[in-house]
């Protein structure tokens, strides 16, 4: 028969072949939770077990995924929080983000990268990600709204994903954290055309092509349509000499063109590389955590022997 | 880049605009990593009712094969007295799933838990087109009757 007190089955680990802990466990009788309210620190041990599987990780440090879950504001910071793994994380994360935005977008200028990583790759996307791999169940935190509310869960869970990012680094290492990054959070489609800022295409066209010392830009009417109606349609083609850089429509002239100069500026800025090969992270050589021990939780001073 | 300043209040106008343009979008799962969709599965039971009989022996004899063999799902067993045996699902984008297992054969249980582990967590809905799609086209999908030259695989057969 099961027993009475709180106990986790299968502690004897022997019997699962891969090593996880086992993720059953038996609870004294409780009175069934409405599920009315979020559920709020209600994790056990088995969360984070069953958290690593479905992520696809392994850490060599049993208690590694409790304290990436685990956010200062828990208990009034007396349990190790995963600060310390949010901090390295977010840097490991940049940089791999920006290997591939920088790869990615050959032409794309630097306040355009930033506000794509921001847009794509920051707090609320990252949040987005946690919720997807179902940490918000998992997290131990405490809202500043008060115990039971969710005020801050965003911004709690981007972080717990950048610290998850520096847990894979510090337990697996450079390569599987590259690999945990390309597999988890760099698939989704990256929309350019929204971030990108052209406020006055035109005059930014005309600089461009005297930067790359092409002639002078010309818009020319290349299709029409109903002039003289209410829903006219202009097609009009930008052209350096005989090249057409861009095109565009419009319901006037005047909107054709601008949409054409607009056109032009994304053909070159945000020209993409598809299927951009990233060279892979080599070896361990590459971070300071020494690879044979089990790395210890990040609240330990010292990181080698 | 050539640029000019709007008054503030136009600009706090349009950084609301995009800002709702950049709002984060959820993954799609499988296209890079899949995560599995059902977290959690909780089983209620009651130690004396007579409902719960095969719900109990499905603890004892299955219960564990099935934790070992499904490690991305937390098994959760609590007792529940004086109520019928009941199995709650709950998957990763917040949704759940009850079922009722009462006077449910040994056979009929692991079909149920089968059903909720492999369910998507996404309520029902009716999709009201036979494809959707990220990038749609204006001319509709292809059809192959619809072509100037429909693709005749006699002259192939006879080769």
């Amino acid at each position: 028969m099961f027993s009475v007190a709180r106990t986790r089955l299968g502690t004897a680990g022997a019997k699962v072949a891969s090593g996880r802990a086992l993720s059953l466990s038996t609870f004294t009788s409780q009175k069934m939770a409405k599920q009315t309210r979020p559920i709020i620190n209600n994790s056990d041990e088995t969360t984070y077990a069953a958290l690593e599987a479905r992520l696809n990780v392994q850490f060599k440090d049993r208690g590694l995924m409790k304290q990436v879950c685990t956010h200062k504001s828990f208990d009034q910071g007396l349990e190790s929080s995963n600060e310390r793994l949010e901090w390295l994380g977010k840097r490991v994360l940049n940089l791999y983000v920006g290997e591939y935005l920088v790869a990615k977008y050959p032409n794309l200028p630097m306040e355009s990268l930033q506000d794509v990583q921001h847009a794509n790759f920051g707090m609320g996307s990252l949040a987005e990600a946690g919720k997807h791999f179902g940490m918000l169940p998992a997290m131990r935190w405490s809202s500043s709204a008060g115990p039971t509310q969710t005020v801050g869960a965003t911004k709690v869970l981007g972080k717990a994903v950048q610290a998850l990012v520096g847990a894979v680094y510090m337990d697996q290492g450079a390569a599987a954290a590259k690999e945990f990054v390309k597999r988890h959070l760099l698939t989704k489609p990256v929309d350019i055309e929204a971030v990108v800022q052209l406020k006055n295409p035109k005059t930014m066209l005309v600089e461009l092509t005297k930067r790359k010392g092409l002639e002078y830009p010309i818009a020319r009417l290349m299709k029409e349509t109903g002039r003289f109606t209410s829903s006219p349609v202009f097609i009009v083609g930008v052209f350096c000499g005989t090249r057409m850089v861009g095109m565009g429509f419009g319901s006037s002239l005047k909107m054709a063109e601008y949409r054409a100069a607009k056109d032009a500026l994304l053909k070159h800025y945000a020209k993409e590389i598809k299927d951009v090969q990233l060279v892979d992270a080599d070896d361990s050589d590459l971070t300071f955590f020494k690879d044979s021990e089990a790395t210890a939780s990040a609240s330990a001073s010292a990181f080698a022997a | 880049m050539a640029s000019f300043r709007l008054p503030n209040v136009l600009n706090s106008v349009i950084h609301a605009h995009n800002d709702q343009l950049l709002r984060a979008k959820k993954p799609k799962n499988g296209v890079g990593a899949f995560i599995f969709p059902c977290r959690k599965l909780v089983f209620n039971y009651c130690e004396r009712s007579g409902s719960s009989k095969s719900m109990m022996e499905y603890l004892q004899r299955q219960a564990m094969n099935f934790a070992e063999e499904n490690p991305q799902i937390e098994v959760v067993v609590q007792p529940r007295p004086s109520k019928h045996p009941v199995i709650r699902a709950f998957y990763t984008n917040g949704h759940q799933k009850t079922k009722c297992v009462r006077k449910c054969s040994a056979d009929e249980i692991p079909e149920v838990v089968k059903s909720l582990r492999d369910h998507s967590g996404h309520k029902l809905r009716k999709w009201n087109r036979y494809v959707i799609s990220d990038t749609p086209s204006v001319r509709g999908i292809y059809s192959p009757f619809h072509v100037k030259e429909i693709h005749d695989i006699s002259d192939q057969k006879s080769k």
